[in-house]
């Protein structure tokens, strides 16, 4: 399948250079590669938004390509996209440290290179033109605000204990949401302890697994952190089948439609609201305002606000 | 009369060196942390065992009659997303109906690869792997498949439920386990599977059809793989894509744990199951141990191949021997 959408994509894209060259440069060229399209409903739901922009706007065309999760792809689709002349890269890296070079060819070639959703290693940073995505340790740092305000509620700031689940071990995402989670609960509530964290590698069946050792081991938990809510919902089903759920705060990150349905029924508490609609139009409009040559920030987060039982009727249920 | 008991033992040792590793193991863990042994912790490692389980129930058939099968873990997550997919169409009792017979055809195709057109499994095999992944997201265009109605089905059974305070996981896998186990030792099929693994050519002159005996060792695992895939969907009522990925090789993990040789010919159900067992409780120990998750990784595998060893030793009588 992923064959057949990288085909069409690359005669889409023959169609597109064809396309430009004749109109001049009057309208801008944006080429993407992506990390792993159809690997989760994120990813899919970002190139299904990412296209439908694009679409939109007369002034932009595209070169949409997907790297499948591959290194050595992603660096080859660079490639191709710097022969074809586009006007802007967008990158989603599939490892931070190895598109390195590839992205200091483009910048070489005078294409401006944009990153979307995670950010390529610091010693890249010269090479790019500007980050598009969410602040993942504010991300973390606002699931710990969301969990010690309700612990204030319910007078247990003073006592409760946490346990965390971390996404998968060594990606960036997993690492700044720990660290902001970690570095912000003992700010605003010193005396909630924080007592063990293991990974659940974005998996929500690992994530159950973790939790039911979890509530084997500790007597008392009154909250769990998850790295995002599908992990978040796999510890409130151990929580749920151990019949320990009513005591304990779940709170997450990445609110999943699963975790919004879990908010609804009032088991789950809260989450961050990272919607891919706004992560790809965000990296669009970054694109853009780079190509006509506007100040962009080079650390150009678009906002992931709290989510709550509270406020949860703000926010449509989210499409994945 | 001292010799003899030592004798006897050392024989105990020899055939059951694996199992004395895995007593070792649990006395170790439960020195370390006193839960470990906790009934409910117990009942719920081998909950959590039973997916892997009952794949590795299917894949002993394959690895005993000489062959390989790295397709269980994207198999099984077609499986899960299928039954997931087709349970808010068709219902529950079709969608299982149906997600077997499909995950069967998937069976009948790799058997068909490996005993009719005798590709070498290994390739067809990992060649599936893919294939079958690229099938599922094809199916379901990349996104999470969830229930709609999670609380008003009785699908969640398989997974969530329990009879006599035993859960239905456990119920499933135990149940297969002996059954399974039975085909493997005590029916001309199951002597077959071993003649044909041991030495093919004995066995074409002794008149058993091998590429037969073949076909039905994949399509047994992928009635295993359809099994797992309903415990698994069961048990969340929603899944990812990516839910079996990397299982292949903890099902084969365990089958060599166990004690059968990725040559052919040997090993049995039990000791399958025990080296489920063994992945299983090293995984939930070292949580309950608390021990750092990247360290994790590096105390597992050691555990492992310390018990391979351990196990191999007893069979040969002597810790020590360099290849010659």
């Amino acid at each position: 399948m992923k064959l057949r959408t990288l085909m069409a994509v690359t005669t889409a894209a023959t169609a597109f250079a064809g396309t430009a060259f004749a109109a001049g440069h009057e309208t801008m060229k944006i080429g993407i590669t992506q990390n792993n399209v159809g690997v989760d409903s994120y990813q899919t739901t970002y190139e299904k938004s990412f296209i439908a922009a694009a679409e939109a706007n007369d002034a932009v065309e595209t070169v949409v390509l997907d790297a499948g999760g591959d290194v050595a792809r992603q660096i080859a689709q660079m490639e191709d996209l710097i022969q074809q002349e586009v006007d802007a890269i967008i990158i989603w890296p599939t490892n931070g440290e190895a598109v390195i070079p590839a992205v200091r060819k483009a910048h070489s070639a005078g294409i401006p290179v944009i990153v979307t959703n995670s950010n390529i290693a610091e010693q890249g940073f010269d090479f790019v033109a500007s980050f598009s995505g969410p602040d993942n340790i504010t991300q973390g740092s606002r699931s710990a605000e969301i969990m010690c305000d309700k612990f204030k509620e319910m007078g247990t700031e003073n006592e409760a204990r946490v346990v965390q689940i971390s996404g998968q071990p060594g990606y960036t995402t997993a690492i700044e949401r720990a660290k902001g989670f970690e570095d912000r609960l003992p700010e605003v509530c010193p005396n909630v302890t924080l007592v063990e964290t293991q990974p659940g590698d974005w998996n929500r069946e690992k994530s159950q697994q973790v939790m039911e050792a979890f509530l084997v081991k500790y007597d008392d938990i009154d909250g769990v952190y998850s790295g995002d809510d599908n992990m978040g919902v796999g510890a409130l089903n151990a929580a749920k089948a151990a019949d320990r759920a009513d005591g304990i705060i779940f709170v997450g990150a990445t609110n999943f439609s699963v975790g919004y349905e879990a908010m609804e029924n009032g088991e789950y508490w809260g989450s961050i609201y990272q919607s891919p609609v706004d992560d790809a139009e965000a990296a669009l409009q970054t694109a853009i305002d780079v190509l006509n040559g506007e100040d962009v920030p080079f650390l150009n987060y678009f906002d992931t606000p709290k989510i709550t039982q509270d406020n949860m009727t703000e926010f449509t249920k989210p499409v994945f | 009369m001292a010799t003899m008991s030592k004798g006897r033992i050392g024989e105990f040792m020899a055939r059951q060196g694996i199992l004395v590793a895995f007593v070792l193991f649990i006395i170790g863990f439960t020195l370390a942390n006193q839960r470990f042994v906790d009934p409910d912790n117990i009942l719920g490692v081998i909950r959590s065992s039973a997916i892997l389980g009952v794949m590795a129930l299917g894949v002993t058939f394959v690895v005993i009659s000489g062959n390989l099968d790295l397709s269980v873990g994207s198999m099984m997550s077609f499986s899960t997303i299928v039954v997931l997919d087709l349970h808010d169409t068709l219902g529950p009792l079709l969608a299982i109906v149906a997600m077997f017979a499909l995950t069967l055809c998937l069976g009948a195709i790799i058997g068909f690869l490996v005993g009719y057109l005798k590709l070498n499994s290994l390739i067809v095999t990992l060649g599936m792997l893919s294939a079958i992944h690229g099938l599922t997201l094809t199916w379901s265009g990349g996104q999470n498949m969830d229930i709609a109605d999670k609380e008003g089905t009785w699908f969640s059974v398989f997974g969530q439920g329990s009879a006599l305070g035993i859960p239905v996981p456990i119920l499933l896998f135990l149940g297969l386990a002996a059954l399974l186990g039975i085909v493997l030792a005590k029916t001309p099929f199951g002597r077959k599977v071993y003649a044909v693994g041991g030495n093919g050519t004995a066995a074409t002159f002794s008149g058993i059809h091998r590429a037969r005996v073949v076909f039905l060792c994949y399509l047994m695992s992928s009635f295993c793989v359809a099994t797992a895939g309903l415990i698994q969907a069961s048990r969340s009522l929603g899944s990812q894509n990516t839910v079996g990925q990397g299982l292949e090789l903890e099902v084969l993990a365990a089958i060599i744990l166990g004690g059968a040789s990725l040559l052919g010919g040997s090993g049995t159900i039990f000791k399958t199951v025990i080296g489920v067992l063994i992945l299983g409780f090293i995984q939930n120990g070292l949580l309950l141990v608390g021990l750092q998750f990247y360290v994790q990784y590096v105390v597992t595998w050691v555990i492992i191949i310390l018990a391979v060893w351990l196990d191999i030793a007893a069979k040969r009588g002597k810790l020590w021997s360099p290849i010659a």
